[in-house]
């Protein structure tokens, strides 16, 4: 049923752009790579409770490092992806062992603080990056092999669908392997976990490389589809609003980030066009899932199919009570 | 060679010293018992020696290495394996999956984050014989965090047992059980432990529970040793009594 229901959701998507219009096919792509980067950060967000405030870099450094790449190096296309995703995961090396010497808000404040580093770095080093300016005419080229496939708009989507659902595939690999077995032993209880005798801090380490590796290919593949990055990838707001996307998806179900930041980014879209007050109404929704649906986008949806077992029922009874105690 | 010996621990908090020069031994096979009144460094004492906190003074030996100050996941790997007071398991996963993460420590293929099917399944099986043991296969499937006080700390020492180890630390394993569930508990505990070899430190409140499982005694008062031998010795001693026993006569 869920292979099904996967394979179902392939076709949809793959099928899509046959129906839609033109421009519409520029807002799918950029959802479904806002979708992939917030899918990255629930690996931290949903299944280590890491709440990053510094994502944003992980987008900002792919998409530099793709757009210098390729601007620069005039590398073919896919190649200036992997180059940049490895590049990406290289930086977030040291970024992560930093970030995980601390817990709690401390953690988000670290992550908060690199992020505004690669910020404040973008405008020192002008020469390099462009400064404020950023880096504009990012070209996609041809190749490898004379291939001009992803040139065109439509074969750049396929693209980015074929990285989201691999990428998903793979974190769904991930979660479900000894490695992410233990993820969830820090989740709920990260004292026993190393009781047990498990390098904790390793493992989130490992959880936040994985997660930038996957937020860079999602920046990779922005700068050659919109054709520049600029220094807003890096800012705050940026790793707030994907923040968001992760919470209202719902996290720790990697499915639902993905609807999430793909909603998020059509609907922004769609309001934007009809009032300038639309981060009034983004902040309404927001407030509403916190409040009332904290499972997000993906736990309604499963409430829909499923009433949940009385024994859930009962043991969020026992949670609230013992929080309450 | 005794398993564990810990020479002249001392842990102070501030102008508190809360582990006074403790000198204590475990011989391969032994129960021992740390009793002592609130306050008297129990805690702490069993905090040191997992290398939760680190000690002001003074060496833990294990196995013959000074294992002092290492950090609480090696510690774990050398084969010491511990229960917490307040009962730590993760609640909303499976009783089973509990287990089944205990096991998988010792997993070479631990790490593994794509494929290690075979991690999973050897584990999942060690899990099954831990919770046999344990009398916990009933509940297997159920969330750990909806099993009854009773099973929870039973749950926490099937997930001790499956790391194998050499020497379980049981922190008061009987708190807060009602008399029906302390007698169902130590009588698992017991069974569980007849096979012998594995080497056991027990902190508890209960004298009863104590009395039952233990081959030795120690008896801390303010962080110092105050007695130490044999469960009739220790009752008998009369500084223990003024102590401590004295309050439950």
């Amino acid at each position: 049923m869920n292979w099904k229901l996967g394979f179902a959701a392939a076709a949809l998507c793959a099928l899509l752009p046959l129906v839609l219009p033109q421009y519409m096919l520029t807002i799918a792509v950029e959802a479904l790579i806002f979708g992939l980067f917030a899918m990255s950060l629930d690996l931290m967000v949903g299944y280590c409770r890491l709440y990053s405030f510094g994502h944003a870099a992980a987008y900002g450094l792919g998409a530099y490092s793709c757009g210098m790449l390729l601007t620069h190096l005039h590398l073919p296309l896919p190649l200036g992806i992997v180059l940049a995703v490895a590049i990406t995961t290289v930086i977030a090396v040291p970024i992560a062992w930093v970030c995980t010497r601390s817990t709690g808000v401390s953690f988000s404040m670290l992550t908060l603080a690199f992020a505004q580093l690669g910020y404040a770095m973008l405008y020192r080093f002008k020469e390099f990056t462009g400064g404020s300016d950023g880096i504009d005419g990012i070209p996609r080229p041809a190749g490898p092999f004379g291939m001009t496939v992803l040139q065109g708009k439509l074969g750049y989507y396929y693209l980015v669908l074929f990285c989201l659902f691999g990428s998903y595939l793979l974190c769904r690999a991930v979660v479900g392997s000894p490695f992410g077995a233990v993820l969830a032993g820090i989740r709920e209880n990260e004292a026993k976990t190393r009781a047990l005798g498990y390098n904790t801090r390793a493992y989130k380490t490992t959880t936040v490389i994985l997660a930038y590796a996957f937020g860079g290919l999602a920046g990779a593949l922005y700068a050659p589809f919109a054709g520049f990055a600029s220094p807003e990838l890096f800012f705050w707001l940026a790793s707030g609003r994907v923040l968001i996307m992760v919470i209202v998806g719902g996290a720790g179900t990697l499915i639902g980030p993905i609807l999430g930041g793909a909603g998020f980014l059509f609907v922004e879209h769609q309001l934007s066009q009809l009032t300038d007050l639309w981060p009034l109404i983004f902040g309404t929704i927001f407030i509403g899932f916190v409040m009332f649906a904290p499972q997000g986008i993906w736990g309604l949806i499963m409430r829909m199919f499923e009433k949940p077992p009385a024994a859930q029922e009962a043991l969020a009874g026992e949670e609230a009570s013992r929080a309450a105690s | 060679m005794p398993l564990l010996e810990c020479k002249g621990l001392i842990r102070r908090f501030g102008a508190l010293v809360a582990v006074d020069a403790v000198d204590m031994t475990v011989e391969p096979g032994e129960i021992r018992a740390v009793i002592g009144p609130n306050g008297a460094g129990k805690s702490t004492l069993f905090n040191l020696i997992t290398s939760t906190i680190r000690p002001s003074g003074g060496r833990v030996i294990f196995d013959g290495v000074d294992i002092t100050g290492l950090p609480v996941h090696e510690v774990a790997h050398r084969g010491i394996a511990r229960t917490f007071q307040l009962c730590h398991i993760f609640p909303l996963l499976s009783a089973r999956e509990n287990v089944r993460i205990a096991a998988q420590a010792r997993e070479r293929g631990r790490w593994r984050f794509l494929g290690g099917g075979h991690v999973l399944s050897r584990s999942a099986s060690e899990a099954d014989e831990a919770l046999e043991r344990l009398g916990l296969a009933r509940c297997a499937r159920t969330p750990a965090g909806l099993l009854s006080h009773g099973d929870q700390r039973l749950l926490e020492v099937a997930m001790a047992v499956a790391q194998r180890p050499r020497l379980l630390m049981l922190d008061e394993p009987t708190q807060g059980l009602s008399i029906q569930e302390t007698d169902h508990a130590v009588g698992m505990l017991k069974t569980m432990l007849a096979g012998g070899g594995l080497s056991v430190i027990l902190v508890e409140h209960d004298m009863e529970v104590v009395f039952r499982l233990a081959d030795n005694i120690t008896v801390l008062h303010r962080g110092r040793v105050i007695a130490d031998g044999s469960p009739d010795a220790v009752k008998a001693n009369a500084e223990v009594r003024s102590a401590y026993l004295g309050e439950f006569d």
